[in-house]
């Protein structure tokens, strides 16, 4: 079957890709360079070369395929504009679920984040029911609350949407924002200690990469039409996920915390030196909250109507750690290879 | 504040009344939500159900139609729910310039701002009565103050709300039952405002609030029965403002502040 896709060249997308084709199908991919390093390679992935904001270009790649997975979003949380978010998230679902339409497609999965969801209360998680408790406070989880809308009119039984609220990905795959756990490893391989906003406790969900890929697989296969499911894994707190990272690294654990308002205080302060910047710091307060916010959440029902089975955050950081263990020795060799 | 008395919500699915439930909720108070069928408010009744410990019931109705609330009254009396709160806040928001608006949306808004609203403070009086002491809350907008192009019926409606509630609140002092009146500037309610008011200049930035402070704001004010409950220093020094300087001036203001917007959709069309 032929399918299309967006955000190929993406951490979700690329792994999604493979697979696919790897299950016998044929992939068109919108993407804006064919040159793009973290393209798959394969000659069942077609590149069609092409924009989220020119309809025309989705339209031609998306000519004789017969399902979407919408992967692409712009996820960059450190740009202080919205513009750019708005332009991906809402304006270019739009163009793809315009041209899916026109086209033709049976079936639309739209890939979206747990984080629309906003904060789990203490002591409970986050399910596909769970009324949003407070404002939107980063353009990321706005722009991708707005995209939802856009599908959810969309959807009809001819034309059937599926939306998936993926939570926070880890495992093996391109380095990227969107995975940071895979930054983290990399931090303690190299240092072998971490220093840490000391807010431990905070607890969030975790999905292996692998897991994800088989979820939108699963909802092609079997989602009806306006359904929709978060995609996760198991919940642990900062000091739960770290003292496995640790384990796994076999070091000895060594985190150091730091008071989180005064962590704050001194983002605030640095941000300062980059105010008239598009981008800011990495480490900005309003990326602390979004990372030390309670996100714990159920994938229940993606479990009882889909099938779906996710991976142990044990096993997953397992095959997480080989994977960077690998990576960087492979980089080592490079590095000694480039120098001799 | 574990009581059997309720707390009764209208337009609560969504935005400003949302927050009011979840406000309401935090303080353990039981709820009654009231708002338009297929708005999720059923989703937000189980929620709210499971997360606090308090009792909470819903009903799906139109507001504007004198039938479904007489079925309320019905179903509040079948249910066997006592009110000590009644929080008139659903309304219908304005769309634009008055002579290119459709009649039937005006005669839409002004049964909802303002019909329903008397209606169940009529309806709820006896009830609120025996269970004083007791309270009202009517939620206005500060669009009561000025005279808006745009907004032209929905301030008016607004401006009925506030007189109402100051008068009622003399006439109902001697049964124990206080009214106080809310007037909000403009809030990143649902995810189209909040994304309108991201695009907005930095100054009229400045009195955009989150509907969840205003709601907190407002029920520490309600409770402790505040007449007028204006949320947000820069919202009151506008208002200050607006009162301290001369009409022509202001009326200069808004406007040039028409013509713009009037520009901008002539652009947009």
């Amino acid at each position: 079957m032929k399918i299309f896709i967006t955000g190929i060249t993406g951490y979700i997308g690329s792994k999604l890709a493979v697979s696919l084709v790897e299950d016998g199908h044929v992939v068109h991919a919108l993407v804006r360079d064919p040159n793009s390093v973290t393209l798959p390679i394969h000659e069942n992935i077609i590149p069609f070369k092409g924009d989220l904001q020119d309809i025309e270009s989705i339209k031609l790649a998306m000519k004789g395929c017969i399902s979407v997975f919408h992967v692409a979003g712009y996820t960059n949380i450190r740009c202080r504009d919205i513009d750019p978010f708005y332009r991906v998230n809402v304006q270019g679902t739009s163009n793809v679920l315009k041209a899916a339409k026109e086209n033709l497609i049976k079936k639309f999965i739209y890939t979206s984040s747990v984080s629309v969801f906003g904060a789990s209360l203490p002591g409970s998680v986050i399910t596909e029911n769970q009324p949003r408790m407070s404002t939107y406070t980063n353009d990321y989880e706005l722009t991708k609350v707005l995209g939802e809308n856009l599908v959810k009119e969309y959807s009809s039984n001819e034309f059937k949407c599926i939306i998936l609220n993926i939570s926070r990905v880890y495992g093996p795959g391109i380095t990227c924002y969107s995975n940071g756990i895979n930054k983290l490893f990399t931090i303690i391989l190299k240092k072998g200690f971490l220093v840490v906003p000391a807010k431990m406790e905070a607890r969030a969900n975790y999905v292996y990469i692998d897991d994800v890929v088989e979820a939108h697989k699963l909802a092609l296969k079997q989602a009806k039409a306006g359904d929709q499911y978060i995609i996760g894994g198991e919940n642990a707190t900062y000091e739960r996920l770290f003292e496995i990272m640790f384990a796994k690294a076999k070091m000895k654990k060594r985190i150091y915390p730091i008071n989180y308002n005064l962590i704050k205080y001194i983002c605030n302060f640095t941000s300062l030196f980059s105010l008239f910047k598009r981008y800011d710091n990495s480490l900005c307060s309003r990326i602390l909250d979004f990372l030390f916010t309670d996100r714990a959440a159920s994938s229940v029902k993606a479990q009882k109507q889909l099938g779906y089975r996710y991976t142990s955050l044990e096993k997953g950081l397992d095959l997480t750690y080989e994977f960077i263990k690998k990576k960087s020795h492979e980089n080592k060799l490079l590095h000694s290879y480039n120098r001799s | 504040m574990k009581t059997n008395y309720y707390t009764l919500i209208t337009g609560a699915s969504q935005g400003f009344g949302k927050a009011l439930a979840i406000e309401c909720a935090k303080r353990n108070m039981n709820l009654f939500l009231i708002d338009l069928p297929r708005t999720s408010l059923v989703n937000l009744q189980v929620f709210l159900q499971n997360n606090f410990e308090i009792k909470v019931c819903s009903f799906e109705m139109d507001l504007s139609s004198k039938e479904d609330c007489d079925k309320l009254v019905k179903f509040i009396h079948h249910q066997k729910v006592e009110l000590r709160y009644l929080i008139n806040n659903a309304g219908v928001l304005s769309k634009g310039f008055f002579n290119e608006v459709d009649l039937h949306y005006y005669l839409k808004q002004i049964e909802v701002n303002i019909c329903a609203p008397t209606l169940l403070i009529k309806l709820f009086y006896d009830q609120l009565k025996r269970n004083s002491p007791s309270g009202i809350l009517n939620v206005s907008s500060l669009a009561s103050y000025f005279s808006l192009p745009t907004k032209q019926v929905y301030a008016a409606t607004k401006a009925y709300l506030y007189s109402l509630s100051k008068s009622l609140n003399l006439e109902f002092r001697d049964d124990n039952i206080w009214v106080s009146i809310v007037c909000p500037g403009g809030m990143n309610t649902n995810p189209y405002m909040c994304y309108k008011n991201r695009t907005m200049g930095w100054f009229a930035k400045l009195s955009i609030m989150d509907p969840e402070e205003v709601a907190a704001i407002t029920m520490d004010a309600f409770l402790e029965r505040k007449e007028v409950i204006i949320p947000g220093t820069v919202n009151k020094f506008y208002l200050t403002l607006g009162k301290l300087i001369p009409q022509s001036i202001r009326d200069t203001i808004t406007t040039r502040e028409m013509n713009r917007f009037r520009t901008a959709e002539l652009s947009m069309g």
